[in-house]
């Protein structure tokens, strides 16, 4: 096994001896496609495409799941690990910085693809959603999502000093990605400002870009303008969770 | 001999703080070298430079005749490192900690060798949040130990245990010499530093201030043996003073200590000055002279207080 395989198992491993993890990462967007699906089951909330609530959450919750794992669970575990010093022993070793966090990113990205299918499992099975466009660009679109959440997660730790405060602003930023990204609620709920502001953030984009893939069928070509703008914040937060990054 | 550590003019500062002072020193194979001296002295700032876990300001280290600031990966496969404190993942297991690390060096010592060696075994499932201080320590050295490393950096590694623990830790350290390792360690106790350490270097405030044998430093200081008086008042420490003694008088707390390597006389004229000033001395005690004497007579002040 090469080193960033062991890395990536390692992590996967410790991830599943936390109770909370499996919270957050399972049973935490699992409970929302099984609440909204029974509570409004085949409620038509687009009736002219014949779309119904649950074909509409289930890719917002998808993304939301991405949001957790991608950027939540990174930037919270990343700053407690480094606050506690586990990355201080760590670089003592001559492991090399990079397959520590490629173990990371690894071990995250599977985990998204997990989840993915998970949800998407339930929503057929259970909630008897259709997915109608190709499963290639809806990979393709969760991994740019995954990347981008992941350099974000990178970012804000990489701009907070403690654990603490790592918590304080990831959660503000998840809830905020969340209400303003239209995960839960169609967006053109949304008053005229907030609508503005919705429409460049990367939930939003990407929370399109799935639901036109998905639902509607629709091609990559459909929707480049969305993965252009989730690339586009992938890249900045890129840039940004480099040069801020620290090991303690 | 050869040295295995040479480090010259090393400073660090933070901020305005100069943590290190333009230190020096050099340590030989298989040696046991000693960093002694109280909170905030620099020892671990020193120590982690040469690990290369900090970046000095200035000054130079070689380790194994290489330039840690250039060859910090080959110089990384050669030590082992016990830090001051030292923090794993909290669901990790002790044999899974061991083989872990061990995954990352060219080569590993086999993790039921250090279990046995360290008397983890019980504890070889258990996960490292569940183990005690003393356990914690232990693990935190047999990482140290996983690559068979040729130099070994202990930053206090028995601060914190009780006694017979220490004790313990004490006869795996001088193992470690006898298998032929370089070990540099920190503490804040003499008696560690005399049983263990060929030499020791005495920091404070950032600077060495003393570097021999444990029993070069005493002789050094001039001091064999000191007579102490507990509950001395002010009236005795003035007719001592003026009494023209052959010994180094220091006040240490309500504490007087008189260092001298001439002990009887020393004693004589303490008993005969008490007894003209009508006191008597219930708490008189002559012993021989430690590094904690040194310390003393070097500084005036206690390395712990
Ligand atoms: N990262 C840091 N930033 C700022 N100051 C620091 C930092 N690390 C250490 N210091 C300061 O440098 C001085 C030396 O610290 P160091 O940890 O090397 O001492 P030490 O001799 O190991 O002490 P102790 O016996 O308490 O472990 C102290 O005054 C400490 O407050
Ligand atoms: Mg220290």
């Amino acid at each position: 096994m090469t080193m960033l395989a062991r890395q990536a198992w390692m992590e996967t491993k410790l991830f599943l001896r936390g109770l909370d993890n499996l919270f957050w990462t399972l049973a935490f967007p699992v409970f929302f496609i099984v609440l909204f699906g029974l509570l409004y089951g085949d409620t038509l909330w687009y009736e002219d495409l014949g779309v119904r609530a649950i074909d509409h959450i289930l890719p917002g919750i998808t993304v939301m799941a991405l949001m957790v794992t991608g950027m939540m669970q990174t930037a919270i575990g990343f700053s407690e690990e480094r606050e506690k010093g586990i990355y201080r022993r760590l670089a003592l070793t001559p492991l090399r910085p990079s397959a520590i966090l490629g173990g990371q990113i690894l071990h995250r990205y599977f985990l998204v693809l997990l989840q993915t299918c998970i949800l998407f499992a339930l929503g057929i099975a259970a909630f008897g959603v259709r997915i109608a466009g190709s499963g290639l660009w809806i990979w393709l679109i969760v991994t740019l999502g995954a990347l981008g959440f992941l350099s974000l997660g990178f970012l804000l730790a990489g701009l907070v000093r403690s654990a603490q405060a790592a918590n304080g602003i990831t959660m503000v930023v998840f809830f905020l990605l969340l209400f303003l990204g239209g995960v839960f609620f169609p967006r053109e709920m949304m008053p005229g400002f907030l609508g503005g502001l919705s429409r460049v953030l990367p939930s939003t984009m990407l929370n399109d870009a799935l639901r036109e893939v998905m639902i509607l069928g629709r091609g990559i070509g459909a929707v480049w303008q969305e993965l252009l703008g989730v690339a586009g914040w992938f890249l900045v937060s890129l840039l940004g969770a480099v040069k801020l990054f620290r090991w303690e | 001999m050869t040295a295995a550590l040479e480090v010259e003019n090393l400073t660090k500062r933070y901020g305005s703080l100069t943590a290190v002072d333009d230190v020096s020193f050099s340590v030989e194979t298989r040696e046991t070298f000693g960093i002694l001296g109280p909170n905030g002295a620099g020892k671990t700032t020193t120590l982690e430079m040469i690990e290369g876990l900090r970046t000095p300001n200035a000054g130079s280290i070689r380790l194994l005749g290489m330039d840690v600031l250039r060859q910090p990966q080959e110089i990384k496969e050669r030590i082992g490192v016990q830090l001051q404190s030292t923090t794993l993942h909290a669901k990790l297991r002790v044999a899974e900690a061991l083989r872990l690390f061990g995954s990352y060096y060219r080569q590993a010592i086999p993790a039921d060798q250090l279990l046995q060696e360290l008397a983890l075994e019980e504890k070889r499932d258990a996960p490292v949040a569940q183990l005690s201080g003393g356990q914690r320590q232990r693990l935190a050295l047999a990482l140290a130990l996983v690559n068979d490393p040729q130099v070994v950096f202990l930053d206090e590694p028995t601060t914190g245990l009780d006694p017979q623990a220490r004790r313990n830790l004490w006869e795996i350290i001088a193992g470690l010499a006898e298998r032929g390792k370089t070990v540099l360690l920190t503490t804040h106790y003499m008696e560690e530093a005399e049983e263990l350490c060929t030499r020791v270097a005495i920091m404070d405030h950032g600077r060495v201030i003393a570097l021999d044998t444990p029993d070069g430093l005493i002789a050094d200081a001039g001091l064999e043996a000191s007579v102490e008086i507990g509950g001395a008042g002010e009236v005795l420490h003035r007719a001592l003073q003026e009494a023209g003694l052959p010994a180094r008088l220091v006040a240490a707390g309500d504490k007087l200590v008189l260092h001298t390597s001439e002990s009887s006389k020393v004693l004589g004229e303490v008993t005969r000055i008490a007894g003209q000033l009508g006191m008597t001395l219930d708490d008189l005690a002559v012993r021989k002279a430690t590094l904690e004497d040194v310390f003393l007579a070097l500084t005036g002040r206690q390395l712990r207080e």
